[in-house]
Order: structure tokens, then C-alpha cells, then sequence
């Protein structure tokens, strides 16, 4: 039987199996992508410092750390099931099946585009997709593209996307429905955008973030956008369909009020020959759920969340969560939160030998400071739905085992 | 193309009007607009769909999301052979 068997190989489960392997544990990490390190080989940033952060140098290093600490790592394999067992876990993947004392589930977000009237026409994809086939495999997803949904990913993004040699016409809004809730509201989008202070090269954002008031923000805000990087973000226009008869050809667009309303008269088509849907992301916890792990629901971390506690155990035995699988966040975040889960399988095991407890402490204060420094802040209110999880979620934790 | 049109479960094809007219008539939960329309039941497992499925049905006057996750999960996560379900060895 293995130690600590990790699914993903993103920067949660790599600094997992870093710091579970630093203390002598046999450590295996499963991923499904042909690649280690997770989201981490999609992003590219500009530091405020000016130094570029290369997500694939950043998984490099990770990887290498790991690999000469003796995990084994295997790419190309799905985990399609776990389950308990007596005493540990068992994984059952498209490889074969693994038994394992601890079991660690660090398998990231997933996105969750908005229907949009046509989205199903060739060329239109999920801004993830997006920067997979730019900044992974190194293949333009189109020339000219449009970007429906504004908010911190989509920005980034489309940056990233810049920087392949793509044209981004616009980053405009969906337009106003049930199925796209908040993403059609100009006001909650001005505040979501704010909250990408530190990146924004736009003088606009870069203060209104500490000044301006969303509301006001959003009234303020030029009929015609403003630029990024030269790209026009417009928070007054909305993409009402996306046209095409074999495959994207545009989006037809018109202008919106402060609230969302379409302003009659004023549609027009704009060409693409690619388009991105950004809606948000979510936890992917499938293998929790299947676990049999109790959730909490909190849309400031994304969604459904296996109730966990700061050092990263889940309400069963021997299972452990890492990284956006417990909330979206940045990946310095996940990486963090992966050092705990990594020690705290250590200590469950007893392979710390002294101050376990005061190691693990020093970790989860890591977590923390990193999350107040984060360059990306994905949602509003992070920090106190933390808190507030792990209060309940210690509760929660002991009712159960106790029972 | 109107917007009750639109696809919202890719994989089987169910339209944001078959899931609206499902939930005004039966007034149901997301779990069982699943269960009538297979919205969320294709081979995707519901990975695209499933926030947009509960999402739509709190609007649209069903129940509240709750902790409970409503669209359960069904091993196996992710589409397999039966060769492999089987243990069959590589
Ligand atoms: C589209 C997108 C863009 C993002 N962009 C940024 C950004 O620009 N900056 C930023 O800071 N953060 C970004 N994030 C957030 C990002 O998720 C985190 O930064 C970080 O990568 C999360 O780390 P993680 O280890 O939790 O998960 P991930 O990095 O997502 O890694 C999870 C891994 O688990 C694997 N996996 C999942 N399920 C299974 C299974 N059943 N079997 C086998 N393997 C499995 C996946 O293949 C994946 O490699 C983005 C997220 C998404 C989804």
C-alpha cells in the first residue's frame, strides 16, 4: 500500500507531494493532461514588479522538486472512482488500481461557460481553451476573436492571448438572462473588474480599485469602453448572438444601460472568426461527492465545497483536499494550501517526528498571507468565507468523527 | 435564433425551453429536471451544465441551491471502457 496517492498534478497536488515526500512518504500524483502542473502551464503575468510570472517555468520547477524526491508521477491517466476501504483508499484509474493509506483529491476548478444564442457553432470555445491551445500547445485558436464575459480571467486572458499574435476585437458583456445572472450586470462587472488592481496597466482600473465606487464606476464608463493593452473592454455592450453559418463568422452586439437594458437601435455585427465565452469557475469535487464528503455551498468560493479543515482533512478519514477543489483562488494559493495537505498527511502517518504541530501552523499562517497578497482575487469576500468555513467546518469535522 | 433556443445540456441536446417548460410545469427540483429532460446526464457528466442547470432552476422559481449538491455524481466520473470497468489488464 502506498502512502499518499494525489489526484492532479496542479501546483496544489505538486507542492503535496513535495512536502510529503520531504518527510520520507511514498508519494504518487495522477493527472489526466499529457502535462504536469496543472492550470499553472496556461499562465503567463506581469508581476507589479515588472518580472513575468511563467506558469510553465513555475510547473518545471515543481515538477523537477518532486521527481527528485522520489514521487512517481503518472500524466495520462483519469481517476474515474474512490473508494473507502478498511484501513485507506481506493483509487481506481484508466491505468490500474492503486491502494493507498491517504488520499489526497487536488483536481482543480472547472469552468462554467454561459449559453450564449450559437455557442455551439465550431470556433466558439471556453476562454480556458482558449489559453490552453495559446499558451500550452502553442496553437492560435483563431485570428480575431471576441470575448463574452468580462471579469478577472477573461482580462488576463486575453492579454495572454495578445501576446500569441491573436486580435481580440472586444471583451463585451452576455447579454441580460437567467442564464447569465450576474455576467450581464454592468455594475457587478465594474466591481469584479476592480478587483484586478495590481495587473491592470489601466490607469482607470489601477485607482478605481481603491476609489471609485462600482455603482459610480460603471455609470462613468464610456459608451465605447476603454482599452487594455489596446484591447476595448466594454462593459456598456452586450453580444446578443453569435453568428455563423458553418462555423463563427461574428457576434451581433448593441449598446446596454448602466443596469443591463439594450438600448433599441443600436445593433450591429461585429466579424471573428473565434470567439471565448467567460463565465466563471467552480470547484471540480466530483470525486468528494462520490466519496460520500458533506459540502457546504458558497458562491464567493465558486460553488459546492467538501467541508474541510485548515489543515486540509475532509470530514472522512484519510481523505484530504487541496488547492480549487476547496474554493477558486490563485495558484500561489493552491500551492500553499498543498504544503499543508502534504504535512498533514505527513502527521497523520507519523512521519514528523517532532513539532508536527507547530510546522503544520507555520504552513496554514503561509496560506493565509498568500491569499492577502494575491495579485488575482477571483471573488469578493474570500477571506471571510474562509474564516467562516473553517469555524463551522472544525464543527462540522468533530460532530462526525465523533460519531 | 430566439434565445429559449439556446442549448443548455450539450451532450443530449436540451434547450433552455424544454428545461423552463419543465420546471413550470412539474415546479421541480434541478434533480429532477435531470431525470425528466437527461439534461446533464450525457457524457460530459454534467461538467459543462451543471451550474447553469441549478442556476436556472432557483431563477425560474425551484428550489434554492443548497449544500446539498442536488445533480449528484455517479462513479464513473469520467467515460471509461467496460474493459477497463472490468479490470481487464492493459
Ligand atoms: C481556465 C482557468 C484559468 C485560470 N487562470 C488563472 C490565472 O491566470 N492565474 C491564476 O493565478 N489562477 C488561474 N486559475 C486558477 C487556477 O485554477 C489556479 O491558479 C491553480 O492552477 C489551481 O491549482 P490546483 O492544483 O488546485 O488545480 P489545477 O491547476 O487545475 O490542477 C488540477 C489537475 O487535476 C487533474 N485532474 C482533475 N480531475 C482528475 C481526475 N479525475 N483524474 C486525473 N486527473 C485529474 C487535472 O488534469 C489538472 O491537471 C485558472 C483556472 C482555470 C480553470
Amino acid at each position: 500500500m502506498i502512502d499518499l496517492v494525489i489526484v492532479g498534478a496542479g501546483p496544489a497536488g505538486l507542492g503535496a507531494a513535495i512536502s510529503a515526500a520531504e518527510y520520507g512518504l511514498e508519494v504518487c500524483v495522477l493527472d489526466e493532461f499529457v502535462k504536469p502542473g496543472g492550470r499553472l502551464l496556461g499562465q503567463l503575468h506581469e508581476e507589479p514588479d515588472g518580472k513575468w510570472v511563467n506558469g510553465i517555468a513555475e510547473a518545471q520547477k515543481l515538477y523537477y522538486r518532486a521527481l527528485q524526491l522520489g514521487v512517481k508521477i503518472k500524466c495520462g491517466v483519469s481517476v474515474y472512482d474512490i473508494a473507502k476501504l478498511e484501513s485507506g483508499w481506493c483509487v481506481y484509474t484508466t491505468d490500474q488500481i492503486y491502494e493507498t493509506e491517504c488520499l489526497l483529491l487536488a483536481t482543480g476548478a472547472s469552468e462554467t461557460p454561459i449559453p450564449v444564442p450559437g455557442w455551439t457553432l465550431p470556433g466558439v470555445m471556453s476562454i480556458g481553451a482558449a489559453q490552453v491551445m495559446g499558451n500550452v500547445h502553442r496553437v492560435k485558436p483563431g485570428e480575431k476573436g471576441i470575448i463574452i464575459g468580462v471579469n478577472v480571467l477573461s482580462v488576463a486572458i486575453a492579454r495572454e492571448l495578445q501576446l500569441c499574435g491573436v486580435h481580440i476585437e472586444s471583451i463585451l458583456l452576455p447579454q441580460s438572462s437567467f442564464v447569465s445572472g450576474d455576467s450581464a450586470h454592468p455594475e457587478k462587472m465594474m466591481e469584479s473588474l476592480l478587483r484586478l488592481t495590481h495587473l491592470a496597466p489601466s490607469p482607470l482600473i489601477r485607482f478605481g480599485g481603491k476609489w471609485v465606487n462600482p455603482k459610480i464606476g460603471a455609470r462613468l464608463y464610456p459608451r465605447n469602453g476603454f482599452k487594455m493593452w489596446g484591447i476595448p473592454i466594454q462593459l456598456r455592450k452586450t453580444a446578443l448572438e453569435i453568428l455563423g453559418e458553418y462555423q463563427v463568422e461574428g457576434v451581433r452586439i448593441a449598446d446596454i444601460s448602466a443596469t443591463g437594458e439594450v438600448v433599441p437601435g443600436t445593433e450591429k455585427v461585429l466579424s471573428a472568426d473565434f470567439v471565448c465565452i467567460a463565465g466563471g469557475l467552480t470547484p471540480m469535487s466530483e470525486l468528494a461527492s462520490v466519496a460520500g464528503c458533506s459540502f457546504r455551498y458558497i458562491p464567493e468560493l465558486g460553488g459546492h465545497i467538501p467541508i474541510h479543515n485548515e489543515c486540509m482533512q475532509t470530514n472522512l478519514k484519510g481523505l484530504y483536499v487541496a488547492g480549487n477543489i476547496t474554493g477558486v483562488e490563485s495558484a500561489k494559493v493552491a500551492r500553499a494550501q498543498g504544503t499543508v495537505a502534504g504535512l498533514s498527511v505527513a502527521r497523520e502517518l507519523h512521519a514528523i517526528k517532532q513539532r508536527a504541530d507547530e510546522i503544520i501552523d507555520i504552513a496554514k499562517k503561509e496560506v493565509i498571507d498568500t491569499r492577502r497578497n494575491a495579485l488575482i482575487q477571483f471573488q469578493a469576500g474570500i477571506e471571510r468565507e474562509r474564516e467562516e468555513l473553517y469555524d463551522k467546518g472544525n464543527n462540522v469535522f468533530e460532530e462526525k468523527i465523533s460519531v | 435564433m430566439s434565445g429559449d433556443q439556446t442549448v443548455i445540456c450539450r451532450c443530449e441536446e436540451i434547450t433552455l425551453k424544454e428545461i423552463k417548460e419543465t420546471v413550470e410545469r412539474f415546479q421541480c427540483s434541478s434533480r429532477e429536471v435531470k431525470l425528466r429532460t437527461r439534461a446533464g446526464m450525457g457524457p460530459c457528466g454534467g461538467r459543462t451544465c451543471r451550474c447553469m442547470i441549478d442556476r436556472l432552476v432557483e431563477q425560474l422559481g425551484g428550489p434554492k441551491i443548497s449544500n446539498d449538491v442536488s445533480l449528484s455524481y455517479r462513479p464513473p466520473v469520467r467515460p471509461v471502457s467496460f474493459g477497463i470497468l472490468g479490470g481487464e489488464p492493459k
